[in-house]
């Protein structure tokens, strides 16, 4: 009798289904992990409602309400995979970016079907979630952009193509030349066109301007909620601030700087006040490599778990996406373009560029302004680049006395237990340094 | 006299050491089996009883090990790495300060940087796989039918030790297959298991730059064929820790001890 029902479904249907309800699952899972937690600032309850939306609820009218996705005559959505895409050139087209590198567990698994075995996971998921064509925030996007970063990204174009309307941005990777710059800026010139051509809207002066200030807005919150991260006695768990900084994927710019407004209120308020969240004994620690991207939240759980406190994070979710504004001297057209491909080449440290010895001085910045006692080097399984600089990072953290721990995962949640003993060996190594 | 205990639960064999301040005085293991928590008991009962102590003459215990959070009767627990740096301070060599332990275990097999005072400057594990501890030897023992204790005095004999290619544990299982299918001596072929198991240890060991003072821990430490391979394989002298299998429970055991807080 059920055999006969089960039959007249589709397989194809069946098969996503399960998907859904298992990303739903895991993505609760880690929801309700941090609104567990007693001192979650109140204007978190924003940022995980927007994750909720996304990968919960999943239904197309909750995303983006304040921008009309539903009307007849819609804003376009243009998907980016990575920092390096020039969100303000989007904006002042009228469309609305958002970024879908993946985090999802689900989605790598499907991907892993689809890409060699040896791919990272951050394309498995982007694969993954983009062929299954169910996920509301990919489905809505008339076009994404993937810039050629690494060996990853660049085939990853061709295999999203079979789904969905791929431009490719090409990107040089040696800066330090003048022919390379000013191949970038053409690149960035054609794309603006694109954009044009996509919306059929000419990008004005004016509205470049307004995008340019709107995206330094939502930069300067990013850095203030750093700033705050600093503060000697912790005020904010790192894997809140973290998400706090991942949902800007799924929002617009402006709404989100609101909400990041209040919460660095709120979280300011805490600090004048005196109300911490983690003993100021709580060894501090910072996640540089691979990005951890929601709901992948394996490493920042564990590591909190164990007893220490993410002060920063050196990737292209958090401090990367957000240190550095666009610089523009004259408001001309010519002028603000360049500053553009200049903001998004120039202090891009990401290890896809070669030499990058800029990474190394941001890291050390960022040990010694953040107070650093530990560093964790996050690699995601087949991330190669960022695996080859870790020799580099190891000798300078070295000198400076500071431990750093290489962890070597995927999203797969199969080995969270040797993952914890390692972890929480480390954070007891960084406590009894602390101590003696 | 006060008393303190130290349990290892692994994940192969649970280990239990009860001790005083200076020196300790007995020592039990048993099988994990499918209820460590279980085992724990039954092995804290009996050590007790052997050494005629109440249980109220017990002032802490302190559990580590892969199943460290399972056990009812720990008042703490502590990760592997801690236990192993601070056991070493008992079970080391008298005169030589250590500068690394290497403890090969059941399903992991870890390196351990120490310093002056036994705290860990830094560690590397492998966790994913089996070649590299102690179940690959049981893995092989299995398939030539010997016992694992006569590994190591058959293993010196050997003449011309095979080379063992494959790196992962059941692979290499079926290259040991096909050797015993050709009728190669097994001697030659222990000799060959024991060189490919050090290079997998030592590869770990170099990442983590070795300090000079290798203790090695764990059972297969047990094993003279296996240490002279290390030996070869990282051409420096190794020592054998006093009742190897025993180093992480010694620790924790020593961690009861110092502890400051409150008591039983």
């Amino acid at each position: 009798m059920n055999r006969a029902i089960n039959l007249k479904i589709d397989p194809l249907q069946r098969r996503k289904d399960r998907f859904v309800r298992s990303l739903v699952r895991s993505t609760q899972t880690v929801l309700a992990e941090l609104e567990g937690h007693p001192d979650l600032p109140q204007s978190m309850g924003y940022f995980i409602n927007i994750m909720r939306d996304v990968f919960v609820d999943g239904r197309e009218e909750r995303l983006f309400p304040s921008t009309g996705l539903q009307s007849a005559n819609h804003k376009k959505v243009v998907g980016t995979y990575c920092m390096m895409v020039p969100e303000e050139l989007i904006y002042a087209a009228g469309a609305i970016p958002v970024r879908l590198c993946g985090g999802s567990h689900e989605a790598s698994s499907i991907g892993d079907e689809l890409v060699p075995r040896d791919t990272c996971p951050v394309v498995k998921a982007s694969v993954g979630f983009t062929s299954l064509d169910l996920i509301s925030i990919y489905r809505v996007c008339d076009a994404v952009i993937v810039p050629t970063t690494c060996d990853a990204k660049r085939k990853m174009g061709e295999e999203l193509s079979k789904f969905t309307e791929v431009w490719m941005l090409e990107v040089p990777h040696i800066k330090d030349n003048e022919g390379a710059r000013r191949q970038w800026l053409e690149h960035i010139l054609a794309l603006k066109k694109a954009l044009e051509e996509l919306t059929g809207k000419k990008i004005g002066r004016k509205a470049l301007q307004t995008s340019i200030r709107m995206i330094a807005n939502a930069q300067y919150e990013a850095r203030r909620l750093y700033e705050i991260r600093k503060s000697a006695v912790p005020v904010i768990m790192g894997r809140e601030a973290m998400l706090a900084l991942n949902a800007y994927s799924f929002d617009t710019a402006f709404e989100w700087t609101k909400a990041m407004a209040r919460l660095n209120d709120e979280l300011e308020l805490r600090r004048d006040k005196g109300r911490i969240v983690v003993g100021g004994n709580a060894p501090r620690v910072l996640i540089a490599g691979c990005a951890p991207i929601f709901p992948n939240w394996k490493l920042p759980s564990l590591i909190e778990e164990m007893g220490a406190v993410i002060v920063a994070d050196e990737s292209c979710m958090g401090s990367r996406y957000f240190y550095d504004p666009v610089g523009v001297a004259e408001k001309t057209m010519r002028n603000m373009m360049a500053g553009i491909a200049a903001r998004y080449l120039m202090p891009c440290v990401c290890p896809s560029f070669t030499p990058n010895e800029d990474r190394l001085y941001r890291l050390l910045q960022m040990v010694e302004a953040f107070k650093v006692g530990g560093v964790i080097y996050h690699v995601l399984k087949g991330c190669v680049v960022y695996d080859f600089e870790l020799t580099r990072v190891e000798i300078i953290m070295k000198e400076r006395n500071i431990p750093l721990l290489r962890v070597e995962t995927d999203y797969s949640p199969e080995d969270i237990e040797q993952l914890r003993t390692r972890i929480e060996a480390f954070v007891e190594m960084l406590g009894s340094k602390k101590k003696g | 006299m006060e008393y303190y205990a130290g349990i290892d639960a692994g994940s192969t064999y649970v280990k239990l050491v009860i001790a005083t301040h200076e020196a300790f005085l007995g020592q039990k293991v048993a099988p994990t089996g499918i209820d460590c928590c279980t085992t724990a008991r039954k092995l804290f009962g009996e050590l007790r009883d052997e050494l005629g102590l109440l249980p109220t003459d017990i002032r802490r215990i302190t559990s580590t090990g892969y199943s460290r959070r399972l056990i009812d009767i720990a008042d703490e627990t502590v990760t592997e790495i801690r236990a192993h740096a601070v056991g070493a301070s008992w079970t080391g060599p008298e005169n030589t300060k250590v500068g690394t332990i290497i403890d090969i275990g059941g399903q992991d097999s870890k390196v351990i940087i120490i310093d002056e005072q036994g705290e860990t400057i830094n560690f590397a594990m492998n966790d994913k796989c089996a070649a590299g501890t102690g179940r690959f030897l049981e893995v092989i023992s299995r398939v030539l039918e010997l016992d694992i204790d006569d590994f190591g005095p058959l293993s010196l004999k050997a003449m011309s030790p095979c080379r063992i290619n494959s790196l992962c544990a059941v692979f290499a299982e079926s290259e040991v297959i096909s050797l015993l299918a050709r009728q190669t001596d097994r001697a030659d072929i222990i000799a060959g298991i024991h060189e490919s198991l050090a290079k997998r240890i030592s590869g770990m060991a170099r990442r983590v730059s070795l300090e000079p003072g290798v203790l090695l821990t764990g059972g297969v430490a047990l094993n003279p064929g296996f240490v002279s391979a290390l030996e070869d394989e990282l051409r420096m002298d190794i020592f054998v820790a006093k009742t190897p299998q025993f180093n992480g429970a010694i620790g924790a055991a020593i961690i009861a001890g110092n502890s400051n807080e409150g008591q039983r």
